[in-house]
């Protein structure tokens, strides 16, 4: 039997193989090969979710082998605390799905090959993270995660996550066409108009995110806000994206400045992720 | 006060400057930079540095509030009317052969891109309209009257709430707890009668539990599970699980005298009767060798450096199940071990700001729906007889900030209604 981690690289190279499709679909200009690039990105897309839901099923197992539940009411209890966003390897193969959705909700929006480039890349470079060298051991959940907001808090920071990596994958190709002189590139302005919409997702997601946080922070620790570095972390994003918006829609700034405000956002956003988590200690690796 | 004096008097340069989106720019880069340096210093949270910007922005979004809320819900209470449809921007335009009836098939066209539309006679033209997204000028204004509900409710919980620890021994009962280094009376007892650390077969713990009773005077007592994750309410206080360690209960011995010292795990404690002083570096309820064919079990053990009247520390390790060790110990004192027992500690607290704090989340949602999801788009569907039964088509509309969504919306109905009749 093929074991989860084998399935995950096969996704990882698929993500790769349609990012260079669609590259290839660009410089030829060719319809088929960008329909094919982006039928191999949702195939891998499918197989994804798939490992996604095996590894839940998993989890579970394994916990409920240790603290069986007693009713259905425990069962559906055990389900929701199980899900598969609990430890760092997890969260980047989330975080890797979500860039693969978004992906393929963006192209169905915006035709552009562009989109599945940034999004293939990224998405696969994270699985590559995760497969190298990062603890894939299914273990079992410490007290402190245990808890109904944990699957919700977590969906919706990657979700935002994500989108800001679209928004920065975006911000970069503007940056770079711009450096070339070609006044005329027809794809600038659809550049402009993705990096703002991709950062009014990630935005949305990352605030309600934050509030999930804020709410289970209340019930775990007492304390709704504790300026714990991974809080204050995303307050900095938010405040980098809250002026994005600002700066776009009541100022009306577009382009550079715009794109440029895009990759401070998403450097906030690794920070927030990787950065933190690294470097300093904090209550998200409470009681551990 | 009028455009004219706003911009010349001090106080309209003031206002002009407290409502300018610069300032919230400017403002929201400070609470990022300063929030920066924060990440390594949580102090400055508490200083000027942070809490300038943060109530300038704060009287920012008040200001800006004062002065667009207005004009925003002037625009929502006047919907859209047949005659200010009609003089929306032209989209398209085409001919209406006399059959089949364009007022049919137009209604049914508009009613499956845009949902429910109103109807109505004008002169000899029909006009059917439609307004989506009505209410979005609200939306930012709610959103920014969300965060200073929030904001207030953060002013609520730091002037009127109270935080504090409480730190229970198993058996123990309080009476207070500690407030910033300061003992605070509670209008009840609280008892821990148990406290337990349940592990994973791996040895990770699953789960912390203090098993509490809380007594009111004159009232029965009240039993009561707080872990991690499932606080406990009561009277107007909320406990929760914060940690927990172990007191160590250590008999010392000096020649013929023998004392009993409690020492919790981490603290150092004066030995009765003499100068020296001890410390419990590490306590294990039960020590696990590996064995050749099973593991053995030497039960509970701990770890100790004491200090001698002079000074000079020593280590001991000590095991409950073999007192016959302490033989072997150096120095004057002998030490046994006499079981243990755990403390919890618990964080007590109370504030009447979270509530606030929770409104202006709810209040965030609808907010955000409207300043993002819901983007205003105005149209019109205008019939006008032409001869012979013909008819002429109009298509008016408008959506100033969603200009992508509009023209495919627009494109799609010119298609249908060509579909259903109309000619090109």
């Amino acid at each position: 039997m093929i074991g989860l981690s084998e399935i995950l690289g096969g996704v990882m190279l698929a993500y790769l193989i349609a990012c260079f499709l669609f590259l290839v679909a660009i410089l030829w200009a060719s319809p088929r090969l960008k329909s094919l690039a982006a039928g191999l990105l949702g195939g891998a897309l499918a197989a994804h979710t798939l490992a996604f839901f095996a590894r839940w099923a998993a989890s579970y197992q394994q916990a409920a082998a240790v603290t069986p539940p007693a009713d259905l009411g425990a069962t559906l209890q055990l389900i929701l605390h199980q899900a598969p966003l609990s430890n760092f390897y997890e969260s980047l193969v989330f975080f890797s799905w979500c860039l693969a959705a978004l992906t393929l909700i963006f192209l169905s929006r915006y035709t552009e090959s562009f989109l599945g480039v940034v999004g293939g890349l990224l998405a696969s470079l994270l699985l590559a993270y995760a497969s190298l060298g990062v603890d894939s051991r299914i273990k079992p959940l410490m007290p402190a995660l245990k808890s109904n907001w944990l699957l919700v808090h977590v969906i919706t920071a990657f979700l935002g996550y994500a989108a800001f990596g679209l928004a920065f994958g975006a911000a970069l190709l503007y940056l770079a066409t711009g450096s070339t002189k070609q006044a005329a590139n027809p794809t600038r302005p659809l550049l402009d108009r993705l990096i703002y919409r991709a950062a009014v997702i990630g935005f949305l997601f990352l605030t309600v995110g934050i509030l999930t946080g804020a709410v289970w922070a209340e019930t775990a620790w007492g304390r709704y806000w504790s300026w714990d570095p991974k809080e204050t972390a995303s307050l900095i994003t938010w405040f980098i994206y809250a002026a994005l918006l600002h700066a776009r829609l009541v100022q009306g700034w577009q382009g550079r400045p715009i794109a440029w405000l895009a990759v401070a956002g998403f450097i906030a956003v690794l920070f927030t992720y990787l950065g933190v988590g690294f470097l300093l200690p904090g209550l998200h690796s409470y009681l551990s | 006060m009028t455009r004219a004096s706003s911009s010349t008097s001090p106080l309209g340069r003031l206002w002009k400057t407290l409502t300018s989106l610069r300032l919230t720019l400017a403002l929201l880069i400070i609470l990022a930079v300063v929030s920066l340096v924060g990440t390594i210093r949580p102090q400055v949270f508490d200083t000027p540095w942070f809490l300038a910007p943060l109530g300038l922005l704060a009287l920012n979004l008040i200001a800006c509030l004062i002065r667009g809320l207005p004009q925003a819900v002037h625009r929502v209470r006047q919907p859209l009317t047949p005659a200010a449809a009609l003089t929306l921007p032209e989209r398209a335009c085409f001919p209406w052969p006399a059959t089949p009836d364009p007022h049919q098939q137009a209604e049914a066209a508009l009613r499956r891109q845009l949902g429910r539309v109103q109807k109505e006679v004008v002169g000899e033209q029909t006009v059917y309209f439609r307004e989506r997204g009505r209410f979005r000028p609200l939306g930012p204004y709610v959103v920014h009257l969300a965060l200073l509900v929030i904001l207030a409710g953060a002013l609520v919980g730091k002037f009127l709430g109270v935080e504090g620890q409480l730190t229970l021994a198993e058996g123990e009962t309080a009476r207070d707890f500690t407030v910033g280094g300061t003992e605070k009376p509670l209008d009840f007892t609280a008892r821990l009668d148990r406290f337990q650390v349940l592990y994973y077969p791996d040895g990770t713990p699953r789960e912390f539990r203090s098993d509490l009773t809380f007594t009111r005077p004159g009232q029965a007592p009240q039993q009561a599970v707080c872990r991690v994750n499932e606080p406990v309410g009561f009277g107007d206080y909320t406990f929760y699980q914060a940690s927990y360690g172990n007191i160590v209960r250590l008999e010392v011995r000096q020649g013929e005298n023998s004392r009993i010292v409690e020492a919790p795990v981490g603290q150092t404690v004066r030995v009765p009767g003499g100068q020296g002083r001890v410390r419990v570096l590490e306590y294990q309820p039960d020590l696990v060798m590996p064995g050749k064919d099973k593991e053995i079990h030497l039960g509970p053990a701990a770890r100790l450096v004491y200090w001698e009247e002079d000074g000079r520390p020593r280590m001991v390790m000590v095991l409950e199940n073999r007192p016959e060790m302490a033989d072997k110990q150096p120095g004057p004192y002998r030490f046994y071990l006499k079981g243990s027992k755990s403390f919890a500690v618990l964080q007590v607290k109370r504030d009447p700001g979270v509530w606030w704090v929770y409104a202006g989340f709810l209040l965030l949602l609808p907010g955000f729906y409207l300043a993002f999801l819901r983007p205003a788009e105005r149209w019109a569907l205008v019939l006008r007889p032409q001869e012979k039964g013909t008819w002429e088509v109009r298509l008016l509309g408008a959506a100033p900030r969603a200009k992508e969504a509009f023209q495919d919306r627009l494109e799609r109905l010119h298609e249908l209604l060509m579909k259903k009749g109309g000619a090109a």
